[in-house]
């Protein structure tokens, strides 16, 4: 940096007692007073972070060992990785870790493909498509529980808005879509592609917007065809995009909770229980602090888990498209 | 033991509120205000008497000087937002409404205050002679000790079509072998008209509702021994007379509703018959909510034939948090004196609280007047039944067990049978 | 992107048409419900007719203080906003800015920390909470909605800053502005939209969140959103209170989101760059 030594000279004695242009292992060329700065500024949220987050989350590391219950704290003993063993020993539980799995791949797939037409859609600057977009964000930005109940009061079979025409046209099951273990879990990854394919379109343009526009100028003149501009050149520079989209919503959909809380309860015989709702039912119902940190553990691996797997595919995917 | 936990359980200095409160009594008694100054804040589930306790308010700051206020929650975060505040020592409330089936947790974990003391020193005051027996014991007593007192009962009820009846020339079943046999003949799919209507959604919709059934059939959940008998063969055998009417004689959508889908179906007349607590019963006349005025009749509810008349009660009972200062419990008690007396009592059974629990309010001119099944009432009190849904402090997990059980059977994934035993075996873990 | 057809234009637009329209009925029948009579709000067959009301906004002021719910709400949401952009805005810049390898480790553990389900950390917190006498307080949940905030504010900014040119900070120290001044006065004013963003997303998230408000609150600190819950789980869904209700909760924020809407892209456009 051509300016460390400016920061030397208004700095004053602190730097000026010491090499300025030091080579740091961690900092590279900058002069300890950047370093230090630049440390201030961080420092506070790192611990904020660590304090009122990491340590509750290795707090709950530390309770999923013992059989732990806030209604019962005399009985609490330490039970080495049984809470772990019990979620894989229950039915329920496993259930309820397919059914997580399989509503995350699915919603967020969908949404991916559906966000990326919608994106594309929007992608022309003008005025009408900004309003447009406006108002599509609209699901998003509505408290999730409503989301639910909005759509449990519309999908009833007897007297829904929607429900009731669905079920007398024979459209799914006579008892509605959420009742019946093969459609209420697909019901639920439409709900959640209604509420979310507009974030993830957004999140997409931003990243259409982005591109230059000499690359895409380039693909016209060589005459390439709408669909391989599409595949050849807008994926490829759109992996970032792309990632992102894919690690928020993921990880945002494993969460799933309000949704499936309020319309199906994890019915109908557990087609659309989830972890978070074994979760907070454990935790918030039962108090059972031991189990439901367990979960919450298990969950918190899973996440980590799929986010690895994005990122190496991702990385693959660009180092082959891109070689970068 | 290795402390792991911080625990703060606190011992409150209860001299200095004593003395306090004794203060305060001498002072502001000569002005008929005993309360003046005091704010009790009420933990209310958001059943009809929560708008209710909230309008009387002003009228108990009026007979007293305390400041009511009152906060209405869904049965989720009332339960929720009152444990934490009792294992928190927040000391968020000062009295809270407390469904029967929790007065086994009450109980073993002292939350609130133990009243058996104050009802036996007040019972004058209170006329407890003129209070059901069934309903003291069940919405107030565990093992003999008043964890909260009653102040709203409900009694199970059959609600039905009297149109429907009529037209098809049926009795009002008097057992539950009618009560299936009259379902199935007042369905017909092809008028969008139904026999019957219950919970079927997983978890605690289905439980309680299977419960109330089971116990009309001859079942239990609990055996002699007061161990869970989850899969006794009466049990088995209601559920697969629930599945049935899920089946045959419900509305296709029953199985995802939950109290709030099952009364808005009776209302918007799909259904004939439905069990029900019978506070809804007001609703179904009041044209603003509902699409069937006039044509709901309400009757006691059957039980198996052959079986001694036996009908669910449930209801809720208030309670005072333990953690609070005595003065403090002094005025909850106050206030909960104030609430069950006869005529405020019926005052606020007239505003629509519907939680009528006195002998005298069964023959009242006002109250029967404007409701007219009261009788049914009172026969569902003399012959009622608090334990159907056994009140222990497992129940929780047990409701949770069968909700879980009894859904799986209605979504035809399971056999009464192994859906029963699976819950058995995990129910006995719990003891 | 030159040489578009007027009818392409034309398809476009309907196509968009139709699917916005698409995603807004929903919120439309909510939004309706709260206008009308209760025993209007379903029939058999459902019809979408109705006479209209106001009782379902009676009926909520009777059930709920509306001011307080509110005031709590704002206090939680603008709090939490405030403070993790406190804490977030220089320490984004301060990844952004740092060579050090680890710069880029420090973010997407910012990032992870947001990703982590609520109810694994809710309860430790609430133990915590207790132990030091918060609990019940605005407190408790702005310093909660504050660690989830700032960890995804650290995670824009970084990326906002990161690409941000920064010859002029360098030319402001060349100037003789201190390094405090330099990312006060002109880093920080130069993203400036990247921080609306941030205020937007912030304000949204903790406004919307219940579990944690539903768990930490108490009567005087009770916020909208878990308001909300009342009207849901009781024996009977009061679906018309629940849309009067939303009128208070949701639509402020669907409000704030349709007029800072470009905030709201620009704000993921530097999120992904």
């Amino acid at each position: 940096m051509s300016q460390s030594g400016v920061i030397d000279q208004q700095d004053g004695a602190l730097s000026q007692s010491r090499p300025a242009r030091r080579r740091l292992p961690f900092f590279g060329s900058y002069t300890d007073n950047r370093r230090l700065f630049l440390f201030c500024l961080g420092a506070p949220a790192v611990l904020y972070v660590l304090l009122v987050g990491v340590w509750p989350l290795a707090q709950g590391v530390w309770y999923s060992f013992f059989d732990y219950n806030l209604l019962k704290p005399n009985r609490t003993k330490f039970v080495g990785l049984d809470n772990y063993v019990d979620i894989f020993a229950d039915r329920s539980a496993r259930q309820a870790i397919l059914n997580t799995f399989q509503f995350t791949i699915f919603s967020v797939a969908i949404q991916l493909v559906l966000g990326f037409g919608l994106a594309l859609l929007l992608w022309r600057d003008s005025r009408f498509n900004r309003i447009c977009l406006a108002f599509l964000l609209i699901p998003a930005t509505i408290t999730p529980l409503v989301v639910g109940l909005i759509y449990k009061a519309l999908l009833g079979a007897d007297y829904g808005l929607i429900g009731y025409f669905l079920a007398n046209a024979g459209i799914g099951p006579r008892t509605g879509l959420m009742t019946d273990g093969s459609t209420a879990p697909w019901t639920l990854i439409l709900i959640d592609c209604w509420e979310w394919t507009p974030l993830m379109a957004l999140i997409l343009l931003a990243g259409l917007k982005s591109l230059p526009s000499d690359v895409l100028e380039a693909g016209q003149a060589d005459g390439a065809t709408s669909l391989q501009r599409f595949t050849m050149l807008i994926v490829p520079l759109m992996l970032p995009s792309i990632f992102l989209a894919l690690v928020l919503r993921t990880m945002d959909a494993f969460r799933v909770f309000d949704t499936v809380y309020v319309t199906t309860g994890g019915g109908p015989n557990d087609a659309t229980n989830t972890l978070m709702l074994l979760a907070v039912k454990e935790g918030l119902q039962f108090f059972n602090v031991g189990y439901a940190s367990a979960i919450g553990n298990v969950t918190i691996l899973f996440i980590a888990i799929m986010a690895s797997v994005l990122i190496f595919c991702v990385r693959r995917a660009d180092v082959r498209i891109n070689g970068r | 033991m290795i402390k792991v936990f911080p625990t703060s359980l606190l011992c409150r200095a209860s001299l200095v509120g004593v003395g306090f409160a004794a203060l305060m009594a001498s002072t502001t008694l000569a002005q008929g205000k005993p309360l003046a100054g005091v704010t009790l804040t009420l933990a209310s589930q958001n059943d009809q008497f929560g708008a209710v306790l909230a309008k009387l308010a002003p009228k108990f700051k009026e007979d007293t000087g305390a400041d009511l206020r009152v906060e209405i929650l869904s049965y989720g975060e009332l339960l929720t937002k009152t444990t934490a505040d009792f294992i928190g020592d927040t000391k968020g409330y000062d009295l809270v409404t407390m469904d029967i089936v929790w007065a086994g947790q009450y109980a073993e974990n002292g939350y609130s205050v133990d009243l058996t003391d104050w009802v036996a020193r007040d019972a004058a005051e209170l006329e407890l002679d003129d209070i059901y027996p069934v309903i003291l014991e069940s919405l107030g007593q565990y093992d003999g000790r008043y964890v909260a007192f009653p102040f709203a009962a409900y009694a199970n009820v059959l609600a039905y079509r009297k149109d429907l009846f009529e037209a098809a020339e049926l009795a009002v079943p008097a057992t539950m072998e009618d009560f299936v046999a009259d379902a199935k003949a007042l369905t017909d799919a092809s008028k969008n008209q139904y026999g019957f209507v219950a919970n079927g959604q997983m978890g605690p919709a289905v439980a309680q509702d299977w419960m109330q059934y089971n116990s009309q059939l001859g079942g239990s959940i609990l055996g002699a021994d007061g161990k869970p008998a989850l899969n006794s063969p009466e049990n088995v055998h209601s559920l697969a007379v629930y599945k049935e009417l899920f089946a045959d004689t419900a509305p296709p959508g029953a199985i995802e509703y939950d109290w709030g889908g099952r009364e808005e179906s009776f209302r918007q007349g799909l259904v004939a018959m439905m069990q029900t607590w019978s506070v809804g019963a007001p609703g179904y006349s009041d044209p603003a909510i509902s699409n069937v005025v006039g044509k709901v009749g309400i009757a006691p509810a059957p039980v198996a034939a052959g079986m001694a008349p036996d009908y669910g009660v449930g209801g809720w009972g208030m309670a005072i948090n333990a953690d609070i200062t005595p003065a403090q419990q002094e005025a909850a008690w106050t206030f909960i004196k104030w609430l069950v007396s006869k005529p405020i009592h019926k005052e606020f059974n007239l505003e629509g609280a519907g939680s009528f629990m006195r002998k005298s309010q069964m023959t009242d001119p006002d109250l029967l007047a404007k409701f007219d099944f009261l009788p049914v009432i009172a026969k569902t009190y003399e012959n009622g039944n608090g334990e159907y849904r056994p009140r222990i402090p497992q129940y929780p997990e047990l409701q949770d067990l069968l909700g879980t059980a009894v859904n799986s059977v209605l979504a035809g994934a399971e056999e009464p049978q192994a859906a029963l035993d699976e819950a058995q075996a995990e129910a006995e873990e719990l003891f | 992107m030159s040489r578009i057809s007027q009818r392409q234009i034309i398809a476009e637009r309907s196509a968009l048409i139709v699917i916005t329209v698409l995603f807004l009925l929903p919120v439309a029948w909510l939004i309706a419900t709260a206008y009308k009579p209760s025993n209007q709000i379903f029939s058999v067959p459902p019809r979408l007719d109705f006479t209209p009301t106001l009782d379902q906004f009676r009926s909520v002021m009777s059930y709920f203080d509306v001011a307080s719910l509110t005031r709590s709400s704002l206090i939680i949401s603008l709090g939490a906003a405030f403070l993790s952009l406190l804490l977030g805005v220089p320490a984004g810049y301060a990844l952004a800015r740092s060579r050090s390898r680890l710069a880029n480790g420090v973010a997407y553990f910012f990032l992870a920390i947001r990703m982590v389900p609520a109810i694994a950390a809710l309860i430790p917190f609430y133990l915590m909470m207790r132990d030091v006498g918060l609990l019940g307080s605005w407190w408790a949940v702005i310093i909660i909605n504050t660690m989830l905030n700032c960890a995804f504010v650290t995670w824009m900014m970084f990326s906002y800053f990161r690409a941000l040119p920064k010859d002029m900070e360098e030319a402001a120290m060349t100037d003789g502005c201190t390094q405090f001044g330099a990312f006060f006065k002109v880093a920080v004013p130069a993203a400036r939209s990247g921080i609306i963003a941030c205020i937007l997303f912030c304000v949204m998230f903790s406004w919307n969140d219940f579990l944690y408000p539903m768990f930490l609150t108490k009567l005087d600190s009770k916020p909208l959103s878990v308001a909300l819950l009342t009207a849901y789980g009781t024996k009977d869904i009061t679906w018309g209170t629940l849309g009067a209700l939303a009128h208070f909760s949701t639509v402020p924020i669907v409000l704030m989101a349709l007029f800072l809407n470009r905030y709201f892209v620009q704000g993921a456009t530097n999120g992904v760059q």
